[in-house]
């Protein structure tokens, strides 16, 4: 893992770990009145979300945080130490027969780093959105208090949802400690299938179709370009073709009925693959050095113009995995490392002009830190600036959790 | 206030709105005294009725000025106060904004104003295969703009969520009549998940003008059984067998005894038999191809749970039959007495026995008509205690017990509110699950949206002596004191 990079150019040298959550709570008091600031990161493998930080003085490390503190079978629900790896949980929900309803981007990716950034994953289609598998969280704010929201119950309304705040904020509000998640049970059956199809209207509307099927689990779209880099385990697409990879999982007679649709529809045969073993390696995963000469963009696109959105990237020379039922284009640019601005900036444009067109957004995800410099990966100007730059002062008045990286480069 | 700043603000309001949709007078008031919670009731200083969001801009902007607080009502139908204005506020009835604006079938969103009736959207959604998944009980009558305030609930909550898990952008008018959209249809919009935060807010973070929802496709076939068990605390066990066995149902949800009674004595008798200790109604929903063997399955595990009948709807007419003794027990309540207090609170499925036994107890013990219906499910439990407020003597029984009920659901490790929300009704119960920093952190998130606490101020947070001295005859009995 590289170290981290800070706008400044110097990555901090000191790392604190805490041990427990108090010690947690002390080293932010301490750091707030240092008028320091902690770059807060779990594995490490959601660092490239978010700008680069304003400051950062010293890394802190959720890693000593780690543990399973319940798993109630009975109850389908798990309190589990934010440092601990989401695939060290699912392979104990498993053994009980449930899985963990989250889809980070390695294998090594905490809980907490998987819900500070909002994971997502080709999974999260059947799996949900990161916030809701959480059902409480302890943090320690950015002023030092440990607090707690929510609780382990499945249904709850007493008080503001403030976890549905914490996830997604980069860890700018408050340093999660550790969490009461949802679990679910492990479908009866996964089946992966996979097809070429032509690059057109009909096959977009045939995926989004795939993606709504009962029980579909992960549907993606891929260009033959990064088809191909799967190697033997996808067929040859060819020129102005996409395969698309869609993975059921339910009980067996729903599987079953998906399986024949799709082989009606698009000729999709069955797969012995894991289909999002594959989509991981050709989307790659963040951290690798092997994408040092890329670009990654995430845009989000409404349903219906997921076909406009992919069309402008693709124009603009980007590989792309589109997620029609995630409403989600993984777009990578390559980008020579000793390429100038502008061709940087040209690659934003392309993004923003995809979002445009399909009436989402689009954020940078992964790129060299030359690429993030200056800029602010989340493109245009968040809204409403006010109430985000007073939720950060308020939450973190010294400014100590990642100052700068979320949108707008919020001090 | 002084009565010249008094007829400010009045002309002010009918400025806004037109005097056609200004209510000031003592006996057009008198019924926006209260919500569902009938004994916690406050007299507001006027209600506006207004059709745009441009319009609610304005009334905003005239409370602002005025130095008046307002609070967004849908339809009363809540549950814990939430719609109460407290200190002299300006109740903001979204009743006529009741328009959908667009339905779409392929992004599968519906755009609608506040004051759209929960069942209504689900009907016009329904020709393109389409519904709102939240169904609160109250869903005849409740609108979206509810729904969006107290991250409102229904039997279906068990499958589909809450109403949160079915917003994906608001626009909020904030209390100083600033105008903001928040979230995005297509996800992913950066910043904060304010829509997160805002549903569930209970109008204390703005007025919600519009709501941008995710629409849920129809399931291909649905299935409901009726289990009847000779007490409530084996239909618990068979709920949490069929949690434990990974069957993802629709709805599970208990009717006991004496809601049987009550239903079956009134206008909504479903023709249970009056010798069932409770019922279970478990419905199963989505592929036909995958509900025989879950209809198989739910049945064993009733079976062995000691149900003494099972039945299986044959049609939709007999499945309105099972589910009518569930929607209907509310109503059959009101044979019982005048005063119905529904409450909400929820625990681990796994406790409900224990919970749900020890309930009847607390309700025994305090000489309380107290019957049982809930969302078994998801631990939702819903004790109902029929009383009447004017008996002083029973008033403060039913408060009691409440209080026991409430400090009974946490011991067990659950939560004081599943869906009704906090409100007036239970400020002063928080202190049971949160610290005063965790209460902390709550008022850093109002003060970013409302730092003047003009929108519906008075709620969710205990309450202080200030609060009850302007308000000290609001109640209408004396404060529940709480130890915490």
């Amino acid at each position: 893992m590289s170290a981290p990079v800070v706008a400044s150019g110097a990555p901090p040298a000191r790392v604190l770990e805490p041990r427990d959550a108090q010690s947690l709570s002390e080293a932010v008091r301490e750091l707030g009145s240092r008028g320091e600031a902690a770059l807060v990161r779990g594995a490490g493998t959601e660092l490239p979300e978010g700008n680069l930080p304003a400051r950062a003085d010293v890394v802190l490390s959720t890693l000593a945080l780690r543990g399973i503190e319940t798993l109630d079978a009975d109850e389908g629900v798990a309190r589990v130490a934010a440092g601990t790896p989401v695939e060290a949980l699912r392979d104990a929900a498993r053994e009980v027969g449930l899985d963990v309803p989250l889809d980070p981007p390695s294998a090594r990716s905490t809980i907490g780093g998987a819900l500070a950034a909002a994971a997502q994953g080709p999974r999260s289609l059947g799996f949900g959105r990161a916030r809701d598998a959480v059902l409480g969280l302890d943090v320690v704010l950015g002023s030092g208090e440990r607090t707690r929201c929510g609780g382990r119950v499945v249904k709850n309304v007493t008080g503001y949802d403030l976890a549905k705040l914490y996830v997604g904020s980069l860890g700018t509000l408050a340093v999660l400690t550790h969490a009461w998640l949802r679990l679910r049970p492990v479908p009866e059956m996964t089946q992966v299938l996979i097809a070429v199809v032509s690059d057109g209207s009909a096959s977009f509307e045939a995926a989004l179709t795939a993606a709504r099927l009962p029980g579909a689990s992960a549907v993606a779209l891929v260009d033959a370009p990064l088809a191909a880099e799967a190697g033997p385990f996808l067929p040859e697409a060819g020129e102005g073709r996409l395969v698309l990879i869609a993975e059921l999982a339910a009980d067996e007679p729903v599987v079953a009925a998906g399986a024949t649709q799709l082989a009606a529809s698009v000729g999709a045969e069955r797969a012995s693959e894991d289909a999002v073993a594959l989509l991981r390696s050709i989307e790659g995963s963040r951290g690798e050095p092997r994408f040092a000469d890329t670009l990654r963009f995430r845009v989000t696109s409404r349903a219906a113009r997921l076909e406009a959105a992919y069309g402008v990237l693709r124009r603009a020379g980007a590989h792309v995995v589109v997620h029609p039922g995630l409403g989600l284009l993984a777009a990578r640019f390559h980008v020579d490392p000793d390429a100038g601005t502008e061709r940087i900036d040209a690659c934003f444009a392309a993004a923003n002009a995809s979002a445009k067109a399909g009436e989402g957004s689009a954020r940078l995800v992964a790129g060299p830190a030359a690429a993030r410099a200056g800029r602010d990966v989340f493109g245009p100007e968040p809204e409403p600036r006010a109430i985000l730059s007073r939720l950060r002062a308020s939450f973190d008045p010294k400014r100590v959790l990642n100052p700068g990286i979320m949108a707008g480069r919020i001090a | 206030m002084t009565t010249p700043a008094r007829a400010r603000l009045l002309d002010a309001l009918r400025a806004a709105v037109g005097a056609d949709a200004l209510l000031c007078r003592a006996e057009e008031l008198f019924v926006y005294e209260c919500d569902g919670l009938t004994h916690h009731a406050a007299r507001p200083f006027a209600v506006v009725l207004p059709r745009t969001s441009d319009e609610v801009v304005e009334i905003v902007r005239a409370c602002a000025k005025a130095g008046v607080p307002f609070v967004p009502r849908g339809a009363g139908t809540g549950l814990s106060g939430g719609a109460v204005a407290l200190a002299d506020g300006v109740v903001i009835e979204c009743a006529r904004m009741n328009r959908v604006l667009e339905i779409d079938p392929v992004d599968r969103v519906a755009v609608v104003q506040p004051g759209v009736v929960n069942a209504d959207l689900s009907k016009v959604a329904a020709p393109h295969g389409l519904h709102f998944a939240p169904d609160p009980s109250s869903q005849l009558a409740c609108t979206i703009g509810g729904n969006v305030a107290e991250n409102s609930g229904g039997p279906h909550t068990l499958k589909y969520g809450s109403t949160t898990a079915h917003v994906l952008a608001l626009e909020l008018v904030l209390a100083d009549g600033d105008r903001v959209r928040i979230g995005s249809r297509a996800g992913g919009e950066p910043g904060y998940d304010l829509v997160g935060a805002v549903v569930g807010g209970e109008g204390t973070l703005g007025v919600v003008t519009e709501a941008t929802l995710r629409l849920t496709p129809l399931p291909e076939a649905v299935e409901t059984l009726l289990g009847i068990f000779p007490d409530v605390v084996s239909a618990c066990h068979a709920v949490g067998a069929v949690i434990r066995s990974g069957l993802v149902p629709a709805a599970l949800e208990i009717v006991d005894r004496r809601t049987i009674e009550a239903v079956e004595a009134s206008v909504y008798a479903a023709g249970l038999p009056l010798d069932a200790g409770a019922v279970l109604i478990a419905e199963l929903d989505g592929p036909a191809v995958a509900l025989p063997r879950q209809v198989e399955r739910v049945r064993a595990l009733c079976a062995r749970a000691g149900a003494t009948r099972i039945e299986v709807a044959r049609d939709a007419d007999e499945r309105q039959r099972f589910w009518k003794a569930r929607k209907g027990a509310f109503g059959a309540m009101g044979r019982l007495a005048p005063d119905l207090y529904v409450h909400d609170a929820v625990v681990p499925r796994s406790k409900l026995p224990e919970v749900l036994a020890e309930i009847c107890a607390i309700g025994d013990r305090h000489g309380l008509r107290l019957s049982n219906v809930f969302h078994a499910g998801d631990g939702n439990l819903h004790p109902n205690i029929s009383f009447d407020r004017r008996d002083a003597d029973e008033m403060a029984r039913v408060l009691a017990a409440g209080t026991e009920i409430l400090e009974l659901c946490v011991r067990a490790g659950g939560v004081i509110s599943g869906e009704h929300g906090i409100g007036t009704e239970k400020q002063d119960f928080m202190p049971l699950l949160f610290s005063p920093d965790d209460l902390g952190a709550m008022r850093r998130l109002r003060d970013a949206f409302d730092p003047d606490h003009r929108s519906n101020p008075g709620k969710i947070f205990p309450t202080t002596r200030a609060c009850v001295e302007s308000n000290p005859k609001a109640r209408g009995y004396e404060r529940v004191s709480f130890d915490a």
